[in-house]
């Protein structure tokens, strides 16, 4: 087994709650809290959860876009945490981003050629003569012609805008890139379009996305690697297969239970969770998933979970004490 | 890593077919259509006529065509309007119709100047206050803002025209260190909220520096409040000028219609208007034309319209 | 109250509707020549991507067109009342408009945030159409509010009809715009991409209650989404649009089953699903939603089409019955 790609160890982003006058603390948000989990050169992880669990921050964390709190973060063997103003901007040409939402992904004010010119002068990349070449075989390579050079980004379609962001994540060769919510903001048709460009640009260049999204069909589709989260916490990681076909946190199963099925067949014969999600600042004591789940047990509200590998050939680590064998489930 | 085009869907590259031309083009970039906007407006281009009617005599003055015997005296005390002299004359003999030209010129040299220079420094520090708020510079700024703006624009000047006593410039220093502020205050509130767009933060994951990112990707963006807060100071800067003027705090050399209308009080006194009426008019038109052009920009540079 | 008791005839009958925009380039013919019937009882799901004319044909029935860029420039929308009689909205006054809404058809809307004012409690909102549309008492119209709170599912009603929207969460919220919706037993109401915006948790538990409502009060109702998940889960029949114009109507069954349309057919290929293995590449729809302001002559679906004959690019194809469905295309895909 080669050597992991990212690997995250106990990461988590805590924002301080200010309220009154003199902006005392008065609370902790734990948006992410005690992450892990790690990414194989070349594949894709996805990080799945609803709204408010933590997965933007978490992706934001890695890339020191938020600073992590606490925890590590190693791209390639190299702990990222830690590095200075200088170290961190070159680092930065491995890791890259590409956003949610096509229309304020991209400087409103600039042309494309200039938007995609500015990773490679930013990082010295090539020698300042092929740089223009290297931006008109970006646009080739994303699905774009040339002459999308000089226009700006409000003549394109949100799927063209999302290419562009896709192309000026691609400039400067990263080796990772995290795709938060990417297409989350497309219409059908153009979401597999898109999806097949990245599942391309993966076979071609090798490079390894971070994908997050609370589409569980979408995330099947390009993952090879599942992490579910939940306020704040991963609940549930395994291979795309495992989780799919054999969820073991009851928080996954209610997830695959509710994305609305295009058969009309299948209707309305199944689990509905009750209640909403907690508010991450103040979460329930014991398991955060105890409030809604509907195998919660008396130890779920006093104790956390831990978290158990429940998988025999392959890895399958779940946070819930219905898997815990040193639990009692009574 | 060697970029060649992998195995597309054969489909994608029709991804950018351009559609045929729509009935009535709109223009490709932002300011294009803008423009377009801007030209369909009447009042708007009313008001860009008489601003640049307004600037071309200022031109005139400036290089020497016209308005050129405004101090001449000896004319004849309060002469009433003649082909001589088309608005009659001054207590002194001075040549109404001159004056009120070489006015203009001084009118947008004030005006010029201030809007330049306040609209500069308010873009600087609204855009540094904005990126870093709540921080230490954020709080270094707004409190230098408090202070400008709790104290009476008069007195404030006065102390300025005190200080610098004798210096041409004491007036344009008093109004651009007091016109900044809004100026500064719009484009920090805009800032705000485009430094939490996607775009800017792609900027930082890239690894750009953050003056860099300010100046490159979030500055731009606040043109257009910019552009309508210059016409606003231009504006004021004129009105204040009248009031300066009256106060004789206004400009040492040369002749304004504030100084005009300051002068016309005793004038009035005695029933001779004309000085009165010419200088107000040609401000009354100017601030009107300006304030057309200024709302008819305002609704042409809308963003909410201007993209998608 | 409003429920007709005549369940065959239609209660809403929407025929050759278009609505035109004038935009910057010109004038845009957003919706073109729809033609639908939702009968009490019925849900009717409209479905297509962005640009489609979904919305503005909602919009354009409750006579909330932005005034002045859009307005309905041909055909009749008639809503049954009580009785045999109907009225044709499409030219009603703004002021009658304003007495049938609410009362008699409603709508709901993909962003209960704005949606709700968030100045006033939830309670007060409701209070306020109650009030005017079915002349109660303060008290009796804040019982009432408290009832349908109850009924929309939402835990102690009578504490948050005191609380103002932002206290809630989005699932609650749009559970209140239901409430206030149905407060006053409309006989059809529209559902504009009512869950979108939300978690797909919550999304499950609020169809839920629009289905179990609409059961319980014998509403017509109109779904509008781009999810063709929620189509099949929840309603009975399906239009699905594409740029302005109607290309498929069928029940749902039908239309997933044998989807005739391509377009259709290329929608429900390349909508990612959770499946039991996953596909090397999805299936897709080459190419782009072509520009309303620049459509090509023909079918507009034709550029895309890997069927388009040059017929498909000269005429553009009416609705045709094919079995069950209507489909406007040359070329329909066979049944088998």
């Amino acid at each position: 087994m080669s050597r992991p790609l990212l690997e995250v160890r106990s990461l988590s982003k805590h924002f301080p709650v200010r309220a009154g006058l003199f902006s005392r603390t008065r609370a902790v948000l734990r948006a992410v809290d005690q992450v892990s989990f790690s990414l194989q050169p070349g594949q894709t992880f996805g990080l799945v959860g609803e709204s408010g669990c933590g997965k933007s921050t978490l992706g934001r964390a890695i890339l020191r876009l938020h600073e992590p709190t606490s925890g590590s973060v190693r791209l390639d063997g190299r702990e990222l945490t830690t590095l200075d103003s200088r170290q961190l901007k070159a680092a930065r040409k491995d890791m890259q981003i590409i956003f949610q939402d096509p229309y304020a992904a991209l400087s409103p004010r600039r042309t494309v050629a200039r938007i995609l010119r500015e990773p490679l002068d930013l990082h010295r990349i090539g020698a300042p003569a092929s740089r223009d070449r290297r931006v008109a075989e970006l646009l080739d390579v994303v699905g774009l012609s040339i002459d999308a050079r000089h226009r700006y980004p409000h003549e394109f379609s949100g799927g063209q805008r999302q290419r562009i962001g896709i192309a000026r994540a691609l400039a400067v060769e990263p080796r990772l890139i995290v795709a938060d919510e990417a297409v989350s903001a497309l219409d059908v048709s153009v979401q597999s379009q898109v999806l097949n460009l990245m599942a391309d640009l993966q076979r071609e260049f090798g490079v390894a996305f971070l994908f997050i999204a609370h589409d569980l069909a979408v995330v099947q589709h390009v993952s090879h690697h599942v992490g579910v989260m939940y306020l704040g916490q991963l609940v549930e990681t395994s291979s795309v297969e495992r989780i799919y076909s054999m969820p073991a946190h009851p928080y996954t199963r209610a997830l695959l239970d509710a994305v609305p099925a295009p058969d009309p067949g299948r209707r309305a014969d199944r689990l509905v969770l009750e209640g909403e999600v907690p508010s991450p600042i103040d979460p329930p004591d014991g398991c955060a998933f105890h409030t809604r789940c509907p195998r919660a047990m008396p130890v779920c509200r006093r104790l956390e979970p831990r978290t158990i590998d429940i998988g025999t050939n392959e890895q399958h680590l779940v946070r819930c004490h219905l898997h815990d064998p040193g639990v009692e489930s009574a | 890593m060697s970029i060649r085009p992998p195995d597309m869907n054969p489909g994608a590259d029709a991804a950018l077919e351009p559609a045929a031309p729509p009935r009535r083009t709109p223009a490709k970039s932002l300011w294009g259509r803008a423009l377009q906007r801007f030209a369909g407006d009447r009042a708007a281009m009313a008001g860009l006529f008489i601003v640049a009617v307004f600037f071309v005599i200022a031109v005139g003055v400036w290089l020497g065509w016209w308005g050129t015997q405004w101090s001449q005296t000896g004319a004849g005390q309060w002469l009433g309007p003649s082909t001589e002299h088309w608005f009659g004359t001054t207590i002194l003999g001075q040549d109404i119709f001159q004056r009120a030209i070489f006015s203009t010129r001084t009118a947008f040299e004030i005006g010029l100047v201030v809007a330049l220079a306040s609209t500069v420094l308010g873009a600087l520090f609204g855009a540094l206050s904005g990126y870093f708020a709540q921080t230490f510079i954020d709080g270094v700024i707004l409190w230098i803002k408090g202070v400008l703006d709790s104290i009476p624009f008069y007195l404030f000047v006065a102390a300025v025209a005190f200080a610098l006593k004798g210096n041409p410039w004491a007036m344009h220093i008093a109004m651009i260190a007091t016109f900044w502020t809004t100026t500064a205050r719009l484009v920090r509130g805009e800032v705000i909220k485009l430094k939490n767009l996607e775009f800017v933060e792609a900027a930082r994951a890239l690894g750009l520096h953050p003056l860099v990112i300010i100046v490159r990707h979030i500055v731009p963006n606040t043109f257009h409040i910019l552009l309508v807060q210059a016409t606003i100071v231009f504006v004021a800067a004129i009105k204040s000028e009248v009031i300066l003027s009256f106060l004789g705090l206004g400009i040492a050399d040369g002749v304004s219609w504030g100084l005009m209308i300051a002068e016309s009080t005793t004038e009035v006194m005695a029933g001779h208007y004309m000085n009165f009426i010419v200088a107000s008019s040609f401000l009354f038109v100017l601030v009107m034309g300006f304030n057309l052009f200024s709302d008819g920009l305002q609704d042409a540079l809308d963003p909410k319209r201007a993209s998608r | 109250m409003s429920i007709v008791q005549n369940n065959d005839s239609p209660l809403l009958s929407v025929e050759n509707l278009s609505v035109d925009f004038s935009t910057e380039a010109g004038c845009v013919r957003a919706v073109d020549d729809v033609s639908f019937q939702v009968r009490p009882g019925q849900t009717l799901g409209i479905v297509g991507e962005s640009g489609c004319g979904k919305s503005v044909t909602s919009l354009a029935i409750m006579g909330l067109l932005p005034h002045p860029a859009g307005r309905i420039a041909a055909g009749a929308v008639r809503l049954r009342l009580d009785g045999p009689d109907s009225v044709d909205l499409a030219g009603l006054p703004e002021r009658r408009m304003r007495r049938l809404r609410g009362a008699e058809l409603s709508m709901i809307f993909q962003e209960p945030m704005t949606a709700l004012n968030p100045v006033f409690t939830v309670g007060s909102q409701m209070v306020d159409i109650l009030a005017r549309h079915e002349r109660l008492s303060r008290r009796q119209a804040r019982d009432r509010a408290i009832e349908m709170l109850a009924r929309v599912g939402i835990p102690l009603p009578q504490k948050r009809i005191d609380e103002y929207p932002h206290e809630l969460s989005g699932g609650m919220r749009q559970r209140v715009m239901i409430a206030m919706a149905l407060s006053c037993r409309p006989g059809l109401l529209i559902a504009d991409e009512p869950t979108t915006a939300l978690d797909v948790t919550t999304q499950a538990q609020v169809l839920e209650q629009i289905v179990e409502l609409q059961r319980e009060m014998g509403m017509a109702v109109i779904l509008i989404t781009h999810d063709l998940g929620v189509i099949a889960e929840t309603c009975d029949e399906a239009l699905v649009m594409y740029c302005g114009r109607v290309v498929e109507q069928a029940p749902v069954d039908a239309l997933f089953r044998a989807p005739r349309h391509r377009y259709t057919q290329g929608l429900i290929e390349a909508i990612p699903r959770i499946r039991r293995r996953r596909l090397e590449r999805l299936p897709v729809i080459p190419g782009m939603v072509p520009d309303l302001s620049a459509l090509p002559p023909g079918c507009r679906f034709s550029a895309r089409c890997g069927h388009a004959s040059d017929r498909c690019r000269a005429e553009q194809p009416a609705l045709e019955s094919h079995g069950a469905s209507r489909v406007a295309c040359f070329h329909p895909a066979d049944p088998t």
